[in-house]
């Protein structure tokens, strides 16, 4: 029984009037303080919507591109029109999106991925029915969506094979090899259910292969051998350098940029055949009509020559290595020529409204 | 063999120790005095003289009680309305709609169960079952480290324990993933280890395994319980053992009488631990997501990374990890109900160290200092060794070492945003915006913090103390993420844009983001050593005529002036690499220093990424040896001797 030995200290249960009007008072000195710091963050965020609102609604645009910034200080400086840029992954910009649905800021979202397009399109959150005047080449002509709710900008690939030539001198040529159990505990990729760009990969294996069913059964024939689920690119890229894997399976931009960060060390094979992964600007339908006409002008100087142009100089171990989807704009000199890819589309309207289904069965068969 | 007690060591139960309470301090100490005297038991009044208080007039007396209890609950009300503002509301914003899925356009049904259910089956339940498991077995690993090190440092000759509490803050500010990395750098066929020959398959299969996730949540969460602990040794003074020493007692006693005595910070680290590890997503989301062990963080993220986002589900299992946190919290108050844990008064004795023999002094502090060697080590290597090579991944594994990350970090050379240089805050960056928002921060959390930890520890709790505690727990146990998208929810409603208060995605409502989350955390930690300053040294000042606010500044903020220095820098620390709620509310083209990293990191240049996370942890560093500073050279002597966390600042 000494557990009550506290009691010792003198005066044990204290009146409460002197601890309590304390708590008062420092409650108001709470108050105090944080209506001081409000006040003055208030006053900060007040100078620069003032600053903002000099020529027109300021335009905010939601964008995971490593280019984006470079992009609109061009179009800002071109047109007058005042960008409020959010760059951040394309996760946590379309969970801003989802949760803002009732209410939403953003005026322009440019992310990879045409299901993600189509899956908010589906859900009424894109402006349909405009599109630049712009001339496609066929990459652009087989991207761009019937009811023109989003605009492609650009092409990378999914899943693409990604190694290092030193450790892995014969590379596998077909999806098939995969399976062998030469592979055995050596291939990686990224979880589709985090990883924006890799549930076109995990949509596109089951097309190819005539249908969900079969597709879960490749994968699960990977998962048998050994292969190891990461949550993003870069760190699947991680295990590859760091000799866990031997073969990663992720987004071409990603692996092209490693290849020239390591002069070669790391090298990008594309098996036949390889799913396409456009990147697109969608406008928001429920933003103010000035906002989405910004929005338009916007569009069409991201598919001029200098908008182009930035796109392929903004990010060049990254995001810049794309295939253009307009005629007379040449691939950056790292890109293989797509005349030696072969290259399939999936229709995003069909895989976007499975996109649930299917990274949910990857969760509770392949990542658990 | 257990000691016979002297009177006034006899226990005494909630009976006598009520009557003490009643009443109340009117304005310059009346009223009260002769309760106040007879609380103890024997009459001696603490030493300040209480019992020579004048007895008023029973219509005075009456008057005196209604004002103080008009301003003792104007207090608590305003104090739980701050939190209820900043806690309550975005959570239960976020919970709503797993049942009301429609409020938010977040589904089609007005009311629905199936969200619940959901959460209850396959991978998200045994995510919640692993996450249960993983957290109590932290707690009690924790209490070993936490537990060890304090005593050691606190109350041993153990050689460098000067240094051990400093190592044991800096293990605070290291971010789970980081040390996540460190781990895996270390370990991995390529990595660290190898380097020397000294690769161990056996050794990364540990690592990678559920083992290797308690190993890493334990040392990231070591020192939650360190602060517990130590803060109540520090506060115990060397009576206790002394009492039982002199009444014949041995070691065994001492410690049979000491350990209760404890009890309060042990089980506040418990509780403290438990919701740490339930919340993280960091380990969860690297070591754990790895070796293919699911926990309960991965499903929230899962589903609201879905498209079109699952809120519901993830707010399905938002409730149960809420509900989680009830487990610590009712045995807490089981064991603790009813009795008080003051021991800080104007009588407290400083401590005595326990002498240790050579050989037991110098294996005990090579123990400790292994110990921070691999708990700092690690995270250290992956962050440092990183930062320098040409492309991260193989940190040692033939990079040639290079400073252009840095470069890169500063002036913003290639078209890319998020440099020093430029960043939307103008010329200031990042770095600049996140200390600025980070010291706003940590001043709101230290006194609100210290608010609520006075509220929980009252010894009658007030009308909403018990729902508090209950949200304020519960809220630590819910990953940043779901704060981060309920307040999206209840801070971006149609109608207050309509009404033209557009709060979201502004700075203020990104403050108050951080608020919610470290309020909680801070006045939970805070709990142990506002419990042990004793109720006396108000009484002290108010009977020498100083008013609340007075007797506050002079009497109370002294004793825990050490203790707020270091809260307000632990909050500092948390806010500035705070990456969730920034993502989700920070205002477009006002980027954070965690989005910009993050941001690196994703556009794959992790090496700029990590170069920046060492110049942010630089000017981390460099804003706590200010503080800490300034703290040794301005605050008076005695400021620094009393209280708890005493080895530190």
């Amino acid at each position: 029984m000494l557990t009550h030995l506290t009691h010792l200290s003198p005066n044990a249960g204290l009146p409460r009037g002197d601890k309590t009007t304390a708590t008062t008072k420092l409650a108001a000195a709470v108050m105090t303080a944080a209506a001081m710091a409000t006040t003055g963050i208030v006053a900060t965020s007040a100078t620069v919507a003032a600053a903002a609102t000099t020529s027109g609604p300021t335009l905010v645009v939601y964008s995971a591109q490593g280019y984006d910034s470079a992009e609109t200080t061009a179009f800002q400086k071109a047109t007058g029109i005042h960008v409020s840029l959010d760059d951040d992954s394309t996760g946590p910009l379309l969970i801003k999106v989802e949760a803002e649905k009732n209410n939403p800021k953003w005026g322009l979202l440019w992310v990879d991925g045409a299901t993600a397009f189509a899956s908010l399109d589906q859900q009424g959150l894109l402006m349909k029915g405009w599109e630049p005047t712009v001339s496609w080449n066929s990459l652009g002509k087989q991207a761009v969506p019937a009811d023109k709710s989003y605009v492609p900008t650009g092409l990378t690939m999914a899943g693409t094979l990604v190694y290092e030539p030193k450790e892995v001198p014969d590379p596998p040529t077909t999806w098939q090899q995969l399976l062998n159990p030469k592979w055995a505990n050596e291939i990686g990729m990224n979880d589709p259910a985090v990883s924006g760009p890799t549930y076109p990969f995990v949509a596109g294996m089951m097309n190819y292969l005539g249908g969900v069913p079969q597709g879960e059964k490749f994968y699960e024939g990977l998962n048998s051998n050994g292969l190891q689920v990461n949550l993003t690119n870069g760190n699947t890229l991680e295990v590859l350098e760091a000799g866990i894997i031997k073969l990663a399976l992720i987004q071409s931009s990603a692996g092209i940029g490693a290849g020239l960060k390591t002069h070669g060390e790391i090298k990008v094979k594309f098996l036949d055949p390889v799913t396409a992964l456009p990147s697109a600007l969608g406008i928001d339908s429920k933003a103010p009509k000035a906002e989405q006409l910004e929005a338009e002008k916007f569009i069409e100087f991201v598919m001029s020559a200098q908008g182009q142009q930035i796109m392929q100089s903004g990010d060049p171990t990254g995001d810049s290595l794309y295939w253009p989807v307009l005629q007379g704009v040449n691939p950056l000199p790292a890109l293989p020529p797509l005349s030696s890819i072969h290259v399939q589309n999936i229709n995003p309207y069909t895989w976007g409204a499975r996109e649930d289904t299917v990274n949910t069965w990857f969760t509770d068969n392949i990542v658990e | 063999m257990t000691p016979t007690l002297p009177a006034a060591l006899t226990p005494q139960g909630q009976g006598s120790s009520a009557g003490t309470s009643t009443g109340g301090a009117g304005p310059c100490g009346t009223g009260t005095g002769g309760d106040a005297a007879n609380g103890n038991g024997n009459g001696n009044g603490g030493g300040f003289g209480l019992d020579n208080g004048a007895r008023p007039g029973r219509a005075t007396a009456l008057r005196s009680k209604m004002a103080d209890a008009a301003r003792h609950y104007a207090g608590q009300w305003l104090v739980w309305a701050i939190l209820a503002f900043l806690v309550a509301v975005p959570v239960g914003a976020f919970l709503v709609q797993v049942f009301v899925p429609r409020l938010f356009d977040q589904g089609t049904s007005w009311f629905t169960l199936s969200n619940l259910t959901q959460a209850f089956q396959g991978h998200t339940f045994l995510g919640l079952f692993n996450s249960l498991w993983v957290s109590t077995v932290v707690c009690v690993i924790d209490l070993v480290i936490g537990g060890g090190v304090a005593w050691l440092s606190m109350r041993t000759t153990i050689g460098g324990r000067r240094i051990w509490p400093g190592m044991m803050w800096g293990l605070l500010l290291v971010p789970t993933w980081l040390m996540a990395q460190g781990w895996q750098y270390l370990t991995e066929p390529n990595g660290v280890l190898s380097q020397f020959g000294l690769y161990s398959p056996l050794v990364h299969h540990i690592i990678f395994s559920p083992i290797g996730v308690v190993l890493v949540d334990s040392l990231a969460t070591a020192p939650y319980a360190y602060l517990t602990l130590s803060a109540a040794l520090g506060g115990l003074g060397s009576q206790f053992e002394e009492a039982v020493r002199v009444h014949g007692g041995g070691r065994l006693a001492t410690f049979r009488v000491v350990v209760p005595v404890l009890a309060p910070a042990v089980l506040a680290s418990v509780a403290l631990v438990f919701v740490e590890t339930m919340s993280d997503y960091g380990v969860a989301s690297t070591l754990a997501f790895q070796s293919h062990f699911t926990m309960a963080t991965y499903g929230i993220y899962q589903a609201i990374n879905n498209l079109p986002a699952q809120f519901p589900v993830a707010g399905a299992i938002s409730i149960l990890l809420l509900a989680s946190a009830a487990i610590p919290l009712a045995l807490q108050s089981r064991v603790t109900r009813g009795r008080s844990y003051a021991i800080l008064s104007g009588r407290t004795r400083p401590a005595t160290r326990y002498r240790l023999g050579r050989a037991g002094k110098w294996s005990l502090t090579s123990v400790v200092g292994l110990f921070f060697a691999v708990a700092l080590g690690a995270p250290g290597l992956g962050a440092f060794a990183g930062s320098f090579v040409a492309n991260l991944g193989s940190p040692l594994g033939g990079q040639s070492l290079t400073l252009a990350n840095y470069g890169e970090v500063f002036s913003g050379d290639i078209a890319y945003s998020h440099s020093i240089a430029e960043g939307a805050s103008g010329t200031s960056g990042p770095v600049l915006l996140s200390t600025m928002l980070a010291a706003i921060t940590a001043t709101i959390t230290v006194v609100v913090g210290l608010a609520v930890a006075r509220l929980l520890v009252a010894r009658r709790p007030g009308r909403f103390t018990k729902a508090g505690d209950l949200l304020i727990l519960g809220s630590i146990a819910l990953p940043g993420i779901v704060l981060g998208a309920g307040y999206i929810f209840a801070f971006n409603l149609p109608i207050a844009s309509r009404l033209g208060v557009d709060m979201y995605e502004t700075l203020p409502l990104l403050v108050m983001g951080y608020l919610a989350t470290s309020i909680p955390t801070t006045s939970r930690i805070m709990m142990g050593p506002v419990a042990q300053v004793h109720g006396s040294l108000m009484e002290a000042g108010r009977v020498h005529g100083a008013r609340a606010l007075s007797a506050l500044r002079s009497c109370y903020v002294p004793v825990v002036s050490r203790v707020l220095v270091l809260v307000w820098l632990v909050t500092l620390t948390k806010t500035f690499w705070e990456l969730p709620i920034s993502q989700l509310l920070y205002p477009p083209g006002q980027e954070t220093v965690s989005v910009a990293i993050d941001s690196w990191n994703n556009n794959y240049h992790p090496e700029v990424g990590a170069a920046m996370t060492v110049v942010a942890l630089g000017a981390c560093f460099l804003v706590i040896g200010l503080v800490l500073g300034g703290f040794r050279l301005l605050a008076p002597k005695g400021w620094r001797r009393m209280g708890g966390w005493r080895s530190v600042a």
